[in-house]
């Protein structure tokens, strides 16, 4: 569904990707994982088209997302939960998700969704009235997921959705992930957190300093061993 | 000394000023730029009455209506023709280009027009009075007052509850994740001016139903009580913008009345210095946010 | 082969020579020529480019724009007409003026000189708050500083004369003392920016938190550079002020920022040769366009007067300049003769921050 290409991206003199590559097919939940710094987020955002890329290729479902905006990429059917969450804080949760549809053109659906939304979320809907910034971290999380879901995107990218949350939310969160995969979503999934992801990953690509150091299932990569020696730095 | 008819002359200048503010805070919230070209707006909603109402017979309330489609349309072209080529670069260099298309604006209306005030017909409802609880009040004023109230009232409706607002709304808070969500940046920002100019238009019938005359350089009056207006009340929030214009025109008039003959003339001047102490000791402004202007140092 | 010191000193300082030859070979040009019109417009070139050099000491190094700029120029004008008008002419421009002021009789170079200090005095007392605002609560505060400053200019009329003409200030200001001001005023900007409070400014410039990191008081440096502008403006002022012998607050106002800042931006903020290229490009501009409407007014060459073509003219030319090349002309380069490279290249302190900005 999504195939990358040899992607490059420069930030000014510094090439923070040197040739990516990976694929994602339909109802896979890959994950990308790598350290700090090692340019998964750009990856993301190169695909979202909120930077732009140098060279490579970015192909989903046919066509080509170089040069595209960002408008342009989630109209093609691509939904980005940003690190960081971004809700907009000063919007309240039920404005938050009407914009999240804002791509939708029927009407009609956003009630069927918000039911939908609030089965998955039910803080959500005890939250609903209430402004976005007065949420806590992890129903901030949910509600940037849930917003993003909205749009009824084809592909999902999430950037570290559990950074910064207690381990009880985490749970939460990767329990929600394994939840939507299993209703049959295509999501590609950006972590720190490895083991977790591990768990749950149909496969992973490893980044490390901009580019793609190994690839496989969980299974392949815990076998290979050489996750530590990359995220402890032992690794070239 | 503060009579009724004080009272309203100072709730009319009040909820002018509170529409002009908002005006300029509309752009700057979504682009942090400050539209310097914004009086231009008013100016050239001042200029279409004269050349509508003095060249047709059109009825005034046809005449009003162009001065505000009127400044709309500039507003949008401005940003179509210069600020939108300007956006991606610095922030500087979009304040220097509000500046030149002010300085632009205001000649083409010296050079197209004449450097001259133009004299513009207004409806004769504009010089009428009323007794109200034993004072005369101004008709003017009362249409400012319900005019602006009424404007207020529908914009708060439209950045409540329309789709339109509260991706403004969102822009303000958000710009990049709003695209992420679909929504066009250029949309949003041509809404945003269109906005602004639709407030400027409508100010524009009643500052100069002040004067009953336009000159190129009207709109800098109206800039700078906009500026002073957003700083009292703060960038950062449509509520503050409001607040602030109210605030600006009850204190310009308290001012006007309590201050010694002597320093009358520095009026403007103190209504400045104000500004300045308070962003010394409150940058946001008076009304808080939840995100204030970053203050360096 | 080993550069000698002379070549290194020589490349650091030729920005200057190369700047100032043409300046001095226009002076002489003109005076030989002895066309009043364009000895008038040469050397209020001059005399601009003073003013424009005060400001990219301050905008160009700290990135920050200052609106006030011009009210400051204001301020050294009208200061140092005061002081070198005869009390006779001060009893008729000025009707009402202060006794004190009117026994005031100083000679040319003083007055100019205390119409600086008065200005960089006034700005240290007021500027301090707004070195610490941002972007648009700064960009707002010190276009205020404008408005005031100009308020005061046309208020108060015991100074001033008000908002009427103050006429009769003697016309002191010639090629000579513009130019040789001019090329002082280009030294100092060059020495500043490349001094260790403009270095420190530029670094705040750069990135503002690095410097902070570093230990730069950036409040402070922005503020005693800020300093250094207003009184440059203040100079420019004064020998404005005896150039033109007749002017209102109004000339120090939102019209005179815009020439300044077209100046500026087109030539390019990051140096001085932005400074020398933008003035000299604008001003052609300007007295080119403004033949063209005097012209087309005198012959009638149109069915009505063009007033404001200039003007319209310029603001094009400067929207378009930030569009395309908001860097300027000079994109933040100088002028500099570099000599063939060799191991005592990479000693030169001040060789290549030009171009790395």
């Amino acid at each position: 569904m999504l195939r990358v290409d040899n992607l490059q991206v420069h930030y000014g003199a510094i090439a923070a990707l040197r040739g990516v590559s990976l694929h994602v097919e339909k109802g896979e939940l890959v994950a990308l994982i790598g350290v700090n710094g090692a340019g998964k987020t750009t990856t993301l955002s190169a695909i979202a088209g909120t930077v732009k890329a140098l060279g490579g290729s970015i192909v989903f479902q046919g066509q080509s997302l170089i040069g595209k905006s960002p408008e342009a990429v989630l109209r093609l059917g691509i939904a980005v939960v940003p690190e960081g969450r971004d809700i907009f804080p000063s919007l309240t949760v039920e404005e938050n998700l009407r914009l999240g549809a804002f791509s939708r053109h029927d009407r009609s659906e956003y009630r069927n969704d918000l039911k939908e939304t609030f089965e998955l979320f039910p803080i959500l809907q005890e939250r609903f009235h209430q402004l976005g910034g007065t949420l806590s971290g992890g129903e901030q999380q949910q509600l940037a997921i849930a917003r993003s879901l909205m749009a009824h995107p084809t592909l999902l990218m999430l950037d570290e959705p559990s950074l910064g949350l207690a381990p009880t939310l985490v749970s939460q969160i990767f329990g929600l992930i394994v939840t939507l995969r299993s209703r049959g979503a295509t999501i590609l999934l950006v972590e720190q957190n490895v083991q977790r992801t591990l768990e749950i990953a149909d496969r992973v690509y490893l980044l490390n300093t901009g580019q793609i150091e190994l690839q496989g299932t969980p299974a392949q990569l815990k076998a290979e061993g050489s996750i530590k020696d990359v995220y402890l730095g032992k690794a070239k | 000394m503060f009579t009724f008819e004080f009272l309203v002359t100072a709730i009319s200048s009040g909820s002018l000023y509170a529409l002009l503010a908002l005006g300029l805070v509309i752009i700057y919230g979504i682009l942090k730029m400050v539209n310097f070209a914004y009086g231009e707006l008013i100016m050239f909603g001042g200029y279409v009455l004269y050349l509508v109402g003095t060249y047709t017979r059109l009825p005034w309330l046809v005449v009003a209506l162009a001065a505000v489609l009127g400044a709309m349309i500039i507003s949008y072209l401005t940003e179509l023709v210069a600020f939108r080529r300007v956006r991606a670069k610095s922030l500087t260099a979009l304040l220097i280009t509000s500046f030149a298309v002010s300085t632009l604006l205001q000649n083409a209306a010296l050079l197209i027009i004449s450097p001259r005030a133009k004299a513009v017909i207004l409806p004769p409802v504009f010089s009428t009075s009323v007794t109200l609880f034993g004072a005369t009040i101004a008709m003017r004023n009362i249409l400012t007052i319900t005019i602006s109230i009424a404007m207020l009232v529908g914009l708060t409706l439209l950045f409540r509850y329309t789709i339109l607002g509260i991706a403004l709304r969102a822009a303000a808070d958000n710009f990049r994740m709003t695209r992420m969500l679909g929504v066009p940046a250029d949309l949003v920002i041509s809404s945003a001016f269109v906005l602004s100019g639709l407030i400027a238009g409508v100010c524009s019938l009643f500052w100069i139903g002040r004067t009953a005359s336009v000159t190129p350089t009207i709109g800098l009056g109206p800039l700078i009580i906009a500026f002073i207006a957003t700083v009292i009340g703060g960038m950062n929030s449509l509520v503050g913008a409001a607040v602030g214009g109210f605030a600006y025109g009850l204190i310009f008039s308290f001012i006007g009345v309590l201050l010694p003959q002597v320093l009358l003339d520095y009026r403007e001047a103190f209504m400045f210095l104000i500004v300045l102490l308070i962003l010394l000791f409150r940058p946001e402004g008076l009304v808080r946010s939840k995100h204030a202007e970053e203050r360096i140092g | 082969m080993k550069t000698s010191r002379l070549t290194t000193w020589l490349s650091s300082y030729s920005t200057i020579l190369i700047l100032s030859v043409p300046l001095l070979i226009l002076a002489a040009l003109t005076n030989l020529l002895a066309d009043y019109l364009l000895l008038r417009i040469v050397t209020a070139l001059f005399v601009s480019l003073i003013v424009v050099l005060g400001m990219q000491v301050f905008m160009g190094n700290s990135g920050i724009l200052a609106w006030a700029h011009v009210g400051f120029m204001g301020i050294g004008a009208y200061i140092s007409a005061v002081c070198s008008m005869t009390p006779a002419m001060k009893k008729i421009a000025i009707p009402q003026v202060y006794p004190f002021l009117m026994q005031l009789h100083l000679p040319f170079w003083a007055a100019v000189l205390v119409g600086a200090a008065v200005a960089a005095v006034i700005a240290a007392f007021v500027t301090y708050p707004l070195m610490r605002l941002s972007d648009a609560a700064g960009a707002i505060s010190s276009f205020a500083l404008l408005i005031i400053i100009n308020s005061v200019l046309v208020h108060w009329d015991r100074v001033t004369n008000g908002p009427r003409t103050l006429f009769g200030i003697d016309e002191l200001t010639n090629i000579w003392i513009a130019v040789g001001c001019a090329i002082l005023v280009l030294i100092l900007a060059y020495l500043f920016k490349e001094s260790s409070l403009g270095l420190r400014l530029r670094a705040s410039r750069a990135d503002y938190y690095a410097a902070s990191a570093v230990g730069i008081n950036i409040t402070l440096v922005r503020y005693y550079s800020f300093i250094i502008s207003a009184a440059i403006a203040g100079f420019g002022g004064g020998l404005y002020a005896h150039y033109i012998t007749s002017f209102t607050p109004n000339a120090f106002y939102l019209t005179e920022t815009f020439n300044v800042l077209a100046m500026l931006v087109v030539g390019g903020t990051l140096g001085i040769s932005g400074a020398v290229v933008g003035s000299l490009a604008v001003t052609i501009a300007r007295e080119g366009m403004r033949a063209i409407e005097n012209n087309i007014n005198l012959y009638h060459l149109l069915p009505f007067d063009v007033i404001g073509l200039t003007e319209v003219f310029l603001a094009t030319v400067l929207i378009i300049s930030l569009i395309w090349k908001p860097e300027g002309i000079m994109g933040g380069r100088e002028f500099r003769w570099r000599p063939k490279a060799g191991p005592q290249e990479a000693n030169l302190k001040s060789a290549d921050l030009a171009k790395r900005e």
